[in-house]
């Protein structure tokens, strides 16, 4: 056949996927397509992706987003102030709240009793960062991190939230941030997808999630999430039925290609070649994707650094191995999930487990990035959908309370990826209610993390009925600068 | 100085102007608006709120006024700006990420330089019926072609010839049904060589019911259908009756007009039939919240805003809700025009909160077809055994006298025991505590607590003192919806006793269960399935008295009513008072039956019990009265037979029938199952929801920045549409139904040009406007905007007729074409915008699963009803859903093999193998789905159970349909998937695939066994194991090939 045709057959494959003028010419291959046969050879080695970009150079090559599902009380964790002590038990003042909006479940309440965590809490590391007891791991990498306090959003009860910060706005249809950095920068792995979701099994499994939390809304939807599973089929559908083994399975996917070839060459749509490529790299899956998931091989140090348990799969910590098994795999966005931050009651108790399943793990995977010259280039972000109130949900006891949605300020942790060390960034009031300096909404901080993956937030657009769209909306989200060193 | 910046655009101009040719005459919808649109509108459009210098470029003469001198290039501010080397003056600036390209750039210059024509945007003006094109048609076969041909010719390129018969039927019958041709149809159409084949293929393919199924499909897309209810719990709710709604509007070809009229605003058509009000639902499938701290009011508007918005993409291809917050940027939508806009949907009845367990109102109930069909005919099993009861009772009038006769010469013995006995407590004796049931052996009763055993009405009796009862173990009574009776004897202290003299009840469980009870010494009863909202209590008006003997009797016919619920005291049949009337639920629970309270309360202390009695049958009249010991026949039979009066004999006859006569009783049977078959129907109500106003107008105000909670109070916004387009109909009403018909104005602009776009996309893989849910200022420019044109006037003037647009569309020449690429042909039209060839795409998820189930035979062709849970893997609803708990419950049988669109969608976890397929979520409407090529859809059709399975029975009809040799079956099973003969190569390669994998699986038997058992349903154990195990992984490459997942 003759190149030229061939090659425009092919660039003719690319504008129909990406219906954008930004990728003619470029390598606007998906990042699930195999690079032998189309993709062109990009500068930074990226699969997919769009052209142009980065559009400056990256400090960050990939994202861990581990997010805690439920509200993490931010009091209880982080945004401690000792004059907290001083007002337990006492009524939330009029001046503090200010008549904002509270949640339909303590709106009724007669009373709202400030509490103090029914924790301790002590200075870390050089800054001096407070940290809770309920975080001795945490706490020891309290100069690796970034605590930006002043994190806030305009909703109140989960649904909202958890869409809203995932996905930048309210309003669902939305891609997820991962979609948006799969769509943008593609991955460097030809093997794996771009995108990975991993949900923890815990003690509290009480929030739901949507697949809308990885999925790629109106982008084309090879840019959503892949949700590996623990078990035996880690990727739906990976494992080859019973019966067929590896070898049979191979001289398929011959005859397949071979016909399908046949095909290509009666009808000349450039579709059938990138098929025969999918089914390719589906092959390839099928063995990268348990690699990926074998851990048996790791040293028993880095087991143990990871915590009691590293050993069952599908536990937060086992997952953050695993994340970070695909952070060295190159995989551009890696998300997991932790279920069971709700503490509307019994807060004391249920607070401590779940910071006994994450401390442990997300303290060793920062470190174990570190130790391994990668924690410079990996973005670890930390956090949930919003905070706590610092008044009690229900009856305040000498031992037991709890604590209702709060969504005009928390504090959310970023680690690595040229975030500052050892820094905090904004404040709140002594009753952790309201902020008092550098507020940061969702959009400014995933604009600032956006910038340290390379990308201009106003530049990552596609066109959705009629409106350019970008993850940080359309209200001006800002970098903070100061966030990053 | 501007003579240096003219200089640098002809610069510009020259190096641009190289690659792509500037047209003769610019126009400004075509080349214009676009560049001004994408680059400018922004701080120089629509929105006042944002706009800068006070500038505006969308309105004619206010740019005209500030910076465009028409025909004059140098003297235009605008010209000026775009091409400024100053960065401070340049636009657009560097700040806004937007630049211009040279071409653009050129196309400004000569425009300016043309005199700079304005136009209304193309899509706001109403379309003209455009007139045929001059040409002379040489190729064609209707007014389509005209159009495509003329602009192909004036483009240089011929159309292709026509696609192969088998490859063309294929294709028509995926486009219109969604489903493969089968191979007789694909013969038939092959051997028909009438000039009318095709249009016979194409009238079948749009007379069936899988036609009104596929368009149905669609519309699930568009209408954000889905069987939960999103947010939060995202629990279930009951949505297919619209669906079912959808599925016969398309199948009776409702017109377009009454199909937007009714699903808007069914419910405001005067005397709205139920099927009007369901047809609403399509603004209730939007994701609605349960979650506990939700602000009502928040979420009330948010579907508004979702009404609004999906209103908005699917009628008019326009992004309204961009208005929400501040007025449209590229479209002329102000703030308030959304708002006069929402305003329509403001009045909504339904609340902000709504249920995590179903639907929520305003809702209708709604009656199946299936469902309605076992109603009528259980109704007619109830009529026919009660008009054969009359006829057996006047046949049995010879058997009745001979009876009374015989009756009456044997006056003096016993009348029998009722039948039906299930339990009988004599309670005569208590041997170490233990006392007998007759009935059951295994029953076992005892004394609990301080009862004791006294004398009794009949030997020994039951004394309840001290919270003392008897507990018998193994009663369990009739359902429901079953008759049974119940009752004893009781004689009480005092006057007035209270307590249940026995019962089978759970109180923890909503006093499920039955008792007998005293009340203020009057008898009665529960019969309970959920206290006090599903339930019978009925209490008899007459008393038993103080220290002695009464007997209480309780029937019930299963019916689920109080009429049907008798009470007796002493044999008579008491009128009593209703306190609960209406059961339709299970009354059976795990608490053992207690003689003298309920399973903890209740306590009937201080009473004699005896001779308890169960029956599984209503007893009558005078088998009760027998019981109590009465004789009620033994006077009448006294008197002589010429004396007795109308009344008596009636009572002998009906003794006869009910409790001699076999076939009498046979029938009553027999009614009675009916009639509980009928109660059980009727108690299972579907319903749908609906929208629905309230009845006192809801103030409307602009809302601040779109904040529900920030209204702009000053002013009361009233229904209305944009002034750019035309205004409600004269006459129409300001609400919902005044909406609809203004949608479906004959001259509306939008309308009908966003539908046949629409069934356009479905048939080509894309629009004739690429971006089908835009055709605003920032949408595509059509690719033949006159043949868009006529066929939207085309489609108001047939009457909206969706049916025959569709075929219009299909029977075209253009729609016929081959979809193979010529290298000529490619180099010219790579993205085939000039339609000079058949469109080739690939098949949706939803039409991949349902193709490898009608080629294996295993598609169940049911049509509408509940959605189904066919095969998913494992655990993939608890780990998302609330609590962790909701699992997913996988059918069997049937449910396996249905058509995808019936599959059920759990919008925060749906379908994987049809989500990895591109099929949206359905949170939001989606009017147009991307089409994706991945790994993950080859893992999907190789190793999904439902494909292996499917591979499996379409090997099995290759061997038992495809012939004896190797070669046979291959060509047979190619046909059957692919509508087409394999090419020699082709075939040889699945032939030797054939027998190199037979070899294999002769040597591993037990792997061939586990292929096999892939899926739910049987295997034909006559075939060979190791060659149908090889012709599986034939049948398996078949399904994976490109050509079987594309439609070419």
């Amino acid at each position: 056949m003759n190149p030229l045709y061939e090659n425009g057959l092919l660039q003719t494959r690319r504008e129909l996927i990406f219906n954008s003028a930004k990728c003619l010419g470029g390598a606007a291959l998906g990042s699930l397509m195999a690079p032998n046969l189309i993709a062109a050879p990009r500068a930074n080695n990226c699969i997919g992706g769009l052209a142009g970009l980065p559009h400056f150079a990256p400090k960050a090559k990939r994202v861990i987003m581990l997010f805690f599902s439920g509200g993490p009380s931010h009091i209880d964790m982080f945004d401690y102030k000792p004059a907290m002590r001083g007002f337990h038990g006492t009524e939330l003042p009029d001046s503090i709240r200010n008549g904002q909006r509270i949640t339909g479940m303590t709106s009724g309440q007669k009373s709202f009793p400030c509490v103090a965590p029914m924790f301790k809490f002590k200075r870390h590391g050089a800054h001096g960062t407070w940290v809770s007891e309920l975080l001795p791991n945490i706490a020891g990498i309290a100069d690796d991190v970034t605590l930006i306090k002043s994190m806030h959003t305009e909703a109140i009860n989960h649904d909202p939230a958890i869409t809203y910060i995932l996905t930048g706005t309210q309003q669902l249809g939305k891609p997820s941030f991962g979609s948006w950095i799969s769509y943008g920068l593609g991955s460097e792995n030809k093997d794996l997808p771009a995108y990975l979701v991993m949900i923890s099994k815990g003690r509290g499994q009480s929030q739901a999630l949507y697949s809308r939390l990885w999925s790629s809304g109106f982008l084309p939807s090879k840019h959503q999430g892949v949700n590996l599973r623990s078990g035996r089929e880690p990727v739906l559908f990976l494992k080859d039925p019973e019966g067929i083994d590896r070898p049979l399975r191979r001289r398929m996917l011959d005859g397949i290609a071979k016909i399908n070839q046949e095909q290509f060459s009666e009808f000349g749509d450039p579709e059938t070649q990138t098929r025969i490529s999918q089914y390719e790299m589906a092959f390839r899956m099928q063995a990268s994707v348990p690699n990926l998931m074998d851990v048996s091989k790791e040293p028993k140090a880095v087991k143990e650094m990871y915590g009691k348990d590293t050993a069952k799969p599908g536990t937060f910590a086992s997952n953050c191995i695993l994340a970070r098994r695909m952070a060295e795999r190159g995989v551009p966005f890696i998300h997991l999930f932790h279920r069971g931050w709700d503490q509307h009651g019994a807060l004391p108790v249920k607070l401590r487990q779940q910071c006994e399943d994450i401390d442990q793990p997300v303290a060793a995977l920062i470190k174990d990035l570190k130790q391994r010259g990668m924690l410079d280039e990996t973005l670890v972000i930390v956090g949930g959908e919003f905070g706590r109130t610092i008044y009690s949900q229900g009856a305040l006891s000498k031992t037991n309370h709890g604590r209702d949605h709060h969504g005009r300020c928390f504090t959310t942790m970023v680690a690595g990826g040229g975030f500052k060390g050892g820094y905090e960034h904004g404040a709140t009031d002594d009753y952790s209610y309201n902020i008092t300096r550098d507020p940061v909404h969702i959009n400014d901080l995933n604009a600032t993390l956006l910038q340290q993956m390379g990308i201009d937030h106003e530049r990552l657009t596609y066109r959705f009925l009629g409106l350019d769209q970008r993850l940080t909306g359309v209200e001006g989200a800002k970098v903070i600068p100061q966030l990053v060193g | 100085m501007r003579i240096w910046v003219f200089t640098l655009g002809l610069i510009f101009v020259a190096s641009g102007g190289a690659a792509e040719p500037l047209p003769e005459v610019v126009r400004f919808n075509q080349d214009i608006r676009p560049i001004l649109s994408n680059n400018c509108f922004l701080c120089h459009g629509p929105d006042e709120g944002r706009r800068k210098g006070k500038l505006r470029l969308d309105v004619e003469a206010a740019a005209k006024e500030e910076v465009i001198v028409a025909g004059k290039l140098l003297e235009s501010e605008l010209w000026a700006r775009i091409t400024a080397t100053d960065a401070e003056k340049r636009m657009p600036p560097l700040k806004s990420k937007k630049e211009l390209t040279p071409h653009q750039i050129a196309l400004i210059k000569k425009w300016i330089e043309q005199g700079a024509k304005y136009e209304g945007h193309w899509a706001f003006i109403a379309p003209k019926p455009a007139a045929l094109p001059q040409s002379k048609p040489k190729w064609g076969h209707n007014p389509i072609d005209r159009f495509t041909a003329a602009k192909l010719e004036a483009n240089g390129l011929k159309p292709s010839q026509e696609a192969a018969k088998e490859i063309l039927i294929r294709r028509v019958t995926f486009d219109l049904t969604g489903l493969p041709p089968t191979l007789p149809e694909v013969e038939a159409f092959v051997s028909d060589k009438s000039p009318k084949a095709f249009e016979k293929v194409v009238d079948r393919l749009l007379a069936s019911k899988a036609y009104a199924e596929r368009m149905t499909l669609h519309w699930m897309d568009v209408a954000r259908y889905g069987d939960s209810s999103v947010h939060h719990a995202d629990g279930p709710r009951t949505m297919w009756p619209w669906r079912d709604w959808v599925i016969n509007a398309y199948d009776t070809n409702k017109s377009f007009k009454d199909f937007t009229i009714e699903q808007i605003a069914g419910d405001l058509l005067p005397n709205a039939t139920v099927a009007q009000k369901v047809a609403t639902g399509f603004n209730r499938n939007h994701g609605t919240t349960d979650e506990g701290g939700l602000i009502i009011e928040e979420y009330r508007v948010e579907y508004v805003v979702d009404r609004v918005k999906t209103t908005g993409n699917v009628w008019l291809g326009l992004s309204v809700e961009c208005a929400q917050c501040h007025s449209h940027k590229y479209d002329p939508i102000s703030h308030k025009e959304y708002y006069q806009f929402f305003a329509f949907f403001n009045n909504n009845a339904d609340s902000g909160k709504q249920t995590r367990g179903g639907n929520a109102p305003p809702m209708v109930n709604v009656v199946s077809d299936e469902q309605q069909k076992l109603r009528d005919a259980a109704q007619a099993r109830v009529m026919s055994a009660t008009t054969k009861l009359a006829a057996r009772k006047k046949a049995a009038q010879p058997d009745i006298e001979k009876w009374v006769i015989a009756a009456a010469l044997n006056n003096q013995k016993q009348p029998p025991e009722p039948e039906g006995l299930i339990a009988h407590l004599p309670l005569d004796d208590f041997k170490g505590r233990n006392t007998a049931e007759l009935v059951s052996k295994k029953t076992a009763a005892k004394l609990e607590g301080g009862a004791q055993a006294c004398d009794g009405k009949f030997s020994g009796g039951l004394r309840v003192v001290k919270s003392g009862f008897v507990n018998v173990k193994g009663i369990t009574p009739p359902e429901w919806n079953k008759p049974f009776s119940y009752g004893c004897w009781v004689k009480p202290d005092a006057a007035n006793a209270n307590g249940a003299i026995f019962s089978k009840m759970n109180e923890g469980n909503a006093f499920r269960g039955f008792d007998i009870w005293l009340q203020q010494g009057a008898p009665g009863t529960h019969i309970i399935s959920n206290w006090p909202g599903n339930a019978v209590k009925v209490v008899g008006k007459e008393k038993t008295k103080a220290k002695q003997w009464s007997h209480i009797f309780v029937t019930y016919d299963g019916s689920g009513k109080a009429s049907g619920t008798r009470v007796y005291l002493n044999g008579k049949r008491l009128t009593h008072n209703i306190e609960a009337d209406g059961l339709s639920g299970t009354i059976q629970t795990p608490v053992d039956f207690r003689i003298g309270r309920r399973s903890n309360s209740a306590q009937a202390n201080n009473i004699e019990i005896d001779d308890v009695r169960l029956y599984d049958r209503a007893l009558t009249d005078t088998e009760v009265a027998t019981l109590a010991g009465n004789e009620p026949l033994a006077p009448i039979l006294a008197i002589a037979p010429a004396k007795r009066n109308a009344k008596q004999k009636a009572a002998l006859a009906n003794h006869y029938l009910n409790s001699i006569d076999k076939e009498y009783k046979t029938l009553t049977t027999k009614k009675q199952n009916a009639q509980s078959e009928l109660s059980a129907l009727n108690k299972t109500k579907i319903t749908s929801m609906i929208m629905g106003d309230q009845s006192k107008m809801r103030p409307t105000y602009i809302l601040e920045r779109g904040h529900y909670s920030h209204p702009r109070k000053d002013e009361v916004i009233k229904p209305g549409v944009p002034a750019f387009l035309p205004p409600l109909p004269k006459g129409a009403p300001q609400n919902r139904l005044g909406l609809a018909q203004w949608l479906t104005r004959p001259d509306h602009p939008l309308t009908a040009r966003v539908a046949v776009n629409r069934y356009w996309s479905l048939l080509f893989g894309k629009g004739l406007v690429k971006t089908v849910s835009d055709l605003g200022t920032q949408g595509d420019w059509p690719s033949h905007p006159e043949l868009l044109d006529w066929l939207a006037t085309d489609f108001v003037k047939h009457g909206w007729d969706i049916k025959r647009t569709l075929k219009q569309m299909v029977m075209s020449a253009t729609y016929r074409q081959s979809s193979r690429v010529t290298r000529e042909l490619f180099a010219q039209d790579r993205s085939n915008a000039l339609l000079a060839r058949g469109p080739r795409f690939r098949l949706q998820g939803e039409f991949v699963r349902d193709n490898a189930l009608a080629v294996s035979g295993l598609l169940v062709r049911k049509i509408g009803g509940p959605s189904v849970k066919p095969y998913q893997p494992p655990g993939l609803w608890n780990e998302v859903s609330l609590g962790g708990n909701v699992r997913f419950r996988q059918d069997k049988g049937e449910a396996l093999y249905r058509r995808s669109m019936y599959t059920y969608w759990k919008r925060s976890a749906p379908a994987p193998t049809m989500t990895i397929f591109d099929a949206p979520t359905r949170e939001k409407c989606l009017v147009e789905r991307p089409r994706t090529n991945t790994p993950l859809q080859a893992l999907a059709t190789l190793n999904d159970p439902q494909f292996v399975e499917a591979s499996r029975h379409l090997a099995e009809r290759m061997m038992k349909e495809g012939g004896k040799s190797p070669k046979d079956r291959v060509a047979f099973g190619y046909r059957v998937v692919a509508a087409r003969a394999p090419k020699a190569l082709v075939s040889q390669i699945l032939s030797s695939a054939f027998n190199e994998e037979f070899e294999h699986y002769k040597k591993n038997p037990e792997a061939a066994a586990k292929l096999l058992a892939a899926g739910d349903s049987k295997r034909d154990e006559s075939l060979n194991t190791a060659e149908h195990a090889a012709w599986t992984i034939v049948a398996s490459m078949l399904l994976n090939l490109d050509e079987v997942i594309s439609r070419l």
